[in-house]
């Protein structure tokens, strides 16, 4: 690579990351251009969410390297936070909190003005519900509240873990426009590829931890 | 620092509308120097003041203890770590707020404890100086929970945490508690602490900034998997 403008956005070499003793990835490669959108497709337990993980920070690799527009993992994990919007398996807020109050500390810990609050709240179709406890929000309004939260800081680099679940055909929707939207890469891990069409640039299957 | 506000904020937050924690404390120290009244008898402490001293914090340990195996369970049962260890804000904010939460909340406890101890056992004459022993509990709380946060991270994804974070937190604990104890029976007259009230205060502020370090430049690692 010449420079850090023109490296891919996602590039795993023989990514290998284990729970004790067992693989959850097994020298797994991918290349993610900048503004591409990669579905990751596989049955359960195939080690699409390992993956998102450690592409989000979370979960360092055990062997194999790992880089984000450039920047190595983990050595420069700060560097790329800042790039990296991730939505997980559950919402990543806290149930007691407001969903305005959890935006208020995500912002903070992204270092976004308030304004952009209202903003992401709008975005998610949440203006009117941002008093609710986050809590006392449906299934389908959280994951909406977890879409805004990673949306705050306008990343450049998405990793989506099961987006579409528990959404309702508005969510949808509005995830669609959000993918849409986004100028940046997204790896999307999903049971429902098809519902990804147009918006995908390529396809990745694991099974049991391998690229398939 | 904008960070640390906000996760703090989050901290006290959480707390005032769970109410988990600090009732539970409260609860748990009257309940513990009500039943050691209670099994006396009515009768002063076998060695008078100074053993009720010594047992006062014996309950500040075992209470802190309670606050401390809670510490990051919202983040634990719903899964937010990922949340908080992806955002490119320093992760030692997540320790500071969460000790920080932690002193405060002991504070309070103390806040009740205190005047209860003071009816109980400490009503002929001879009693602690008020100064140091408001002085040791300061310290020694802020030692406790800036310890305590760092362990409950270290132990937030392994499955026995409750009976591990005692484990690890009571051996680091020990040279905190047993200065204080020391410091604050020597305050009692007729001996007057003086120079070794001072040095005990030197030895707990040693502990707090040795852990304040610790915990500042390795609670980054101890939280990655």
């Amino acid at each position: 690579m010449s420079s850090p403008e023109r490296a891919p956005a996602v590039r795993c070499d023989g990514l290998t990351r284990r729970y004790g003793e067992r693989v959850a990835l097994d020298a797994v490669s991918l290349t993610v251009a900048p503004g591409e959108r990669l579905l990751l497709t596989g049955g359960n337990g195939a080690g699409k969410t390992t993956l998102l993980r450690v592409l989000a920070t979370v979960l360092r690799p055990h062997a194999g390297e790992v880089a984000i527009d450039g920047h190595v993992l983990p050595r420069d994990a700060r560097k790329v936070r800042p790039a990296i919007g991730y939505v997980g398996h559950e919402p990543l807020v806290y149930p007691a909190l407001t969903a305005r109050e959890n935006l208020e500390l995500y912002a903070a810990l992204y270092g976004v003005g308030r304004e952009r609050i209202e903003q992401v709240l709008e975005l998610a179709g949440l203006n009117g519900r941002g008093a609710d406890p986050a809590g006392e929000l449906s299934r389908g309004l959280r994951q909406r509240l977890g879409l805004a939260r990673a949306m705050l800081h306008s990343p450049s680099l998405l990793l989506l873990d099961e987006p579409t679940t528990g959404l309702d055909e508005d969510g949808r929707e509005r995830l669609r426009g959000v993918l849409a939207a986004h100028r940046g890469a997204a790896v999307i891990a999903t049971h429902e590829p098809d519902w990804f069409a147009g918006l995908e640039h390529g396809r990745l299957r694991l099974a049991a931890g391998k690229a398939a | 620092m904008r960070a640390y506000r906000a996760l703090l904020r989050k901290d006290l937050l959480l707390e005032l509308r769970g109410r988990e924690l600090v009732p539970a404390m409260v609860v748990f120290v009257v309940g513990a120097l009500v039943l050691v009244r209670l099994g006396l008898g009515g009768e002063r402490l076998a060695g008078g003041t100074r053993a009720a001293t010594g047992l006062l914090w014996v309950v500040v340990v075992f209470t802190s203890m309670l606050a401390l195996v809670r510490s990051f369970a919202q983040e634990r049962e719903h899964g937010i770590w990922d949340g908080l260890l992806s955002a490119p804000a320093d992760r030692s904010a997540i320790w500071a707020a969460r000790a920080s939460a932690t002193f405060l909340f002991l504070g309070v406890t103390q806040a009740v404890a205190l005047p209860l101890f003071w009816l109980f056992f400490l009503q002929d004459g001879r009693s602690p100086s008020l100064a140091v022993l408001a002085a040791a509990l300061a310290l020694a709380d802020l030692g406790v929970a800036m310890l305590g946060a760092l362990l409950a991270g270290l132990v937030s994804n392994v499955r026995a945490r409750e009976v591990l974070l005692p484990v690890l937190f009571l051996p680091f604990a020990l040279p905190l508690v047993s200065v204080a104890v020391r410091m604050t029976v020597d305050s009692i007259p007729p001996q007057n602490g003086g120079l070794g009230a001072l040095h005990g205060l030197g030895f707990l502020a040693l502990y707090d900034t040795i852990f304040a370090l610790l915990g500042w430049a390795l609670f980054e690692y101890v939280v990655e998997d």
